[in-house]
């Protein structure tokens, strides 16, 4: 097959980081191309300067045999580039039709002409099957409309190369199988498409040729035909990977956190608590199952103390909670990996050693009177043994915590959580949207800690991590408790079945 | 009290109004472009002030008031160029530099002004623009003396309103301005040059405002005295949150304000027992209660008042 692209010995450097060093990647007309990596292996910044948002340091791009220089998107969508980002490009305040119009298109006419436009993209629409909704407003369609809006804007450029950063990060099941289909007919159409994904049984479905990265640096490419999950994995992870089956526990018989017929906005289904009755006892993790929205959101925050339930008692450590904070929380030694590590978990804006001693400023180690005068130099000293220790990869511990990627981001969290020795954590979703060495560090900590006694709530949407951790299970639906089921050898389909509201 | 039931009282007072709301609506418009393109400029006055004193200044020796306003529009994009140099290319803090914009360039207008005339203590008369009237329409009465017989700058003033609109809904140039101001980088991967459009948005805003300063001295009055500008740039940051970042909505809010601002003259007048100094505060207080009321909901373009950084990660 021809060869559309070629990117030769591209390199870019953040600070001192290289994001990309000497990567080498060719591109045919026609095939599914998939960059397998982990997060932070340098796909998205490698994609980022095909398209002219960012210029590489070094090294040279060819299309179509020829050498060009891409210095803006504006360059890239003329040569025929287009990339559909991880974060959607929608500008929310405008319909569909305004925002696929949006920009250089090949309609140079002053006004817009919405009757020729529309009639022009819909013909596009039916013709790869990308069905959407034109005068609608961006909030108004769900995340994989939002996705088919940000294909046919690039094929309405003229689109011969597609980009696809982390196109089934946000869809459901069924989403992905629209969005296969959509990949095939551009496939049939005679595109490329570049593929980025880290999740292996989608590379496997959809790819032509794998192209592996890792810590910046492309690895090797191979036809899907002649490779296996397995080796994919290993190549990604740069070790073998070891099936580890963490050994399953009894808790002690002391618990450190107990609910009794806790309620929270009972008759909301799904962002109610009804008469939840639960404990944790020391030394085991309690996996909270459950479709996502079923109250783990609020079962998390009354444990953390962040809200106040309206009925039942809470008990921490064998005593009664009197007052709701997440102060009174932190100094009972709960530990806390919240949903949302950027909103909830981290200031982005202040750095790495900034976000370590966030919970323990007025700690006598950090400061002088009670969080008055911070002790910089011992923060600063505490912060790099806490970065060796956990292995936070970034340029300093003076950097901005929001410049790391997804793993890094939630290592500060779990060093900052863990170093205490807390009696309880709460952990909500803490490998969501993390590749599978930064899921494995994450796990293999939680176990780590367990096994030194803390007690640990593990809520997740991620059925798998909840029956590869969980010593007991316990099935949520609609704010209410189902069942309690063991660890060691769970009944999968009961479990199944009662995560669905089948009692 | 009879005064008031006059038919003539409401005419002088609507017309009042129309005059009074002209430089708050160049101005406001000028903060839309602004807006619209993600640049919060809170140094309006300041770049009035230097259209105000320029446009004096030329209109004064070159005897045009055509060229007054000219150069009060160029003299507004010089200064609103140091604002977006800071902010645009720099990613400066926007807030910052309108005031620095604010404190400065009055001071340096003043100081131009002492420097050109350096008796200071005869008011220099300068040029003024004479109404013109329109054929027929000028004729009609009550709205004809209302809406017909302005300054030139008045009719290009509220001409903008529909000219604006039209651009920013009807043409693509106008949806990709807008994009600028709602998500910059979705822009800029549909290869909108996201830079050029801010300091098209800044060179408009600059124009605008220059001319709104001109206006008061050449239109208005036709003298320069130091604080002429007396806040009207924060009536017109406060009139485009009030209109809801549209043309039309701007436009009201200003004529709302210069209703305040003619009404306010004429109860001075009206009521010489008043102190004066408490009338005046009517467009103020307006102001005020307007912003407390519409200001709660923030619904402006999405990305405004924040830099934009190509290589942001």
């Amino acid at each position: 097959m021809e060869e559309i692209l070629r990117m030769s010995n591209i390199s870019k450097q953040f600070g001192e980081v290289f994001a990309n060093k000497n990567v080498n990647l060719d591109i045919r007309k026609g095939e599914v191309h998939t960059l397998l990596g982990e997060n932070g292996a340098g796909k998205s910044t490698l994609m980022n300067i095909l398209i002219g948002l960012y210029q590489p340091s070094g090294g040279e791009i060819y299309l179509r045999g020829k050498k060009v220089s891409i210095d803006s998107p504006r360059t890239a969508v003329k040569l025929g580039i287009g990339m559909v980002h991880q974060h959607f490009m929608l500008v929310e305040a405008m319909t569909v039709f305004d925002n696929i119009i949006l920009g250089v298109t090949h309609d140079k006419s002053f006004f817009i002409n919405r009757d020729k436009l529309k009639k022009e993209i819909l013909e596009l629409s039916e013709k790869y099957g990308l069905d959407i909704e034109l005068d609608k407003e961006i909030t108004e369609i769900s995340v994989g409309a939002q996705q088919r809006v940000e294909i046919l804007k690039a094929l309405y450029r003229g689109a011969e190369l597609l980009v696809l950063d982390e196109p089934t990060a946000a869809l459901t099941d069924i989403e992905v199988q629209g969005l296969f289909q959509i990949i095939h007919k551009l496939k049939e159409e005679n595109k490329s498409v570049i593929f980025i994904s880290h999740k292996m049984r989608e590379v496997l479905e959809v790819s032509d040729r794998v192209t592996i990265l890792r810590a910046g640096e492309a690895v090797c490419t191979l036809n899907r035909d002649e490779t296996t999950g397995t080796e994919l994995a290993n190549l990604m992870i740069g070790r073998e990977m070891t099936p580890s089956i963490y050994e399953k526990k009894d808790g002690a018989e002391e618990s450190v956190l107990e609910l009794k017929d806790v309620d929270y906005h009972k008759n909301n289904k799904h962002n109610g608590l009804n008469h939840v009755s639960l404990c944790v006892k020391k030394g085991e993790i309690v996996g909270i199952a459950g479709v996502d929205g079923n109250g783990q959101s609020q079962l998390a925050q009354v444990a953390t103390g962040v809200l106040a339930p309206e009925d039942g008692s809470v008990i921490l450590k064998s005593k009664k909670v009197t007052k709701f904070s997440p102060k009174a929380f932190i100094d009972a030694k709960v530990a806390n990996i919240p949903e949302d590590r950027n909103k909830m978990g981290l200031v982005g804006n202040m750095s790495v050693e900034e976000n370590l001693v966030l919970k323990a400023t007025e700690d006598d180690r950090f400061s002088k009177g009670k969080g008055f005068f911070l002790k910089k130099k011992a923060i600063h000293e505490y912060a790099l043994k806490l970065q060796k220790k956990n292995d936070i990869r970034c340029s300093s511990v003076m950097q901005e915590a929001r410049n790391l990627s997804g793993g890094n981001q939630q290592k500060i969290i779990l060093a900052r959580e863990l170093d205490e020795n807390p009696d309880l954590m709460v952990a909500v979703h803490p490998t969501r949207g993390l590749d599978i060495g930064a899921t494995g560090y994450v796990h293999d900590c939680m176990i780590e800690a367990r096994d030194a006694g803390c007690g640990i709530l593990l809520i997740s949407a991620d059925f798998d991590e909840i029956l590869k951790l969980s010593d007991r299970i316990i099935v949520m639906f609609e704010g209410q408790v189902m069942g309690e089921y063991s660890g060691k050898n769970p009944p999968i389909e009961e479990i199944s079945l009662a995560m669905a509201g089948k009692e | 009290m009879e005064a008031i039931m006059n038919v003539n009282f409401f005419v002088q007072l609507f017309l009042s109004t129309i005059r009074m709301a002209t430089p708050i609506l160049l101005v406001a418009m000028a903060e839309l472009y602004s807006e619209r393109a993600g640049l919060v400029n809170i140094g309006l006055d300041g770049i009035m002030s230097m259209g105000a004193l320029i446009g004096f200044l030329f209109g004064y020796m070159t005897g045009n008031p055509v060229l007054g306003i000219l150069a009060g529009a160029l003299a507004g994009i010089a200064v609103n160029m140091i604002y977006a140099f800071c902010t645009i290319t720099l990613c400066a803090e926007q807030i910052v530099y309108g005031m620095a914009i604010n404190i400065f360039a009055p001071a340096l207008a003043s100081f131009i002004y002492r420097a050109y005339f350096s008796d200071t203590s005869t008011v220099v008369q300068g040029i003024s623009m004479k109404p013109v009237a329109i054929p027929l329409l000028s004729q009609i009465p009550i709205i004809g003396p209302l809406f017909f017989n302005h300054p030139v700058l008045v009719y290009l003033a509220y001409l903008l309103v529909p000219v604006t609109a039209v651009f920013l809904n009807k043409t693509k140039a106008g949806l990709n301005f807008k994009a600028v101001g709602e998500y910059p980088k979705a822009a800029e991967t549909l290869g909108v040059n996201v830079i050029r459009q801010k300091y098209l948005a800044s060179t408009i805003c600059g124009a605008l405002a220059g001319i709104g300063g001109a206006y008061l001295t050449i239109c208005y009055t036709s003298t320069y005295s130091e604080g002429i500008v007396a806040g009207r740039g924060f009536i017109a940051l406060s009139a485009v949150i009030f209109g809801r970042w549209m043309p039309g909505g701007v436009m009201l809010a200003c004529l709302l304000f210069g209703f305040c601002d003619a009404i306010q003259i004429r109860l001075q007048l009206l009521s010489p027992g008043t102190p004066y100094q408490l009338l005046q505060m009517i467009p103020y207080l307006c102001t005020l209660v307007v912003l407390v009321i519409f200001g709660i909901k923030k619904s402006g373009p999405k990305a405004n008042g924040k830099p934009y950084f190509r290589e942001e990660r």
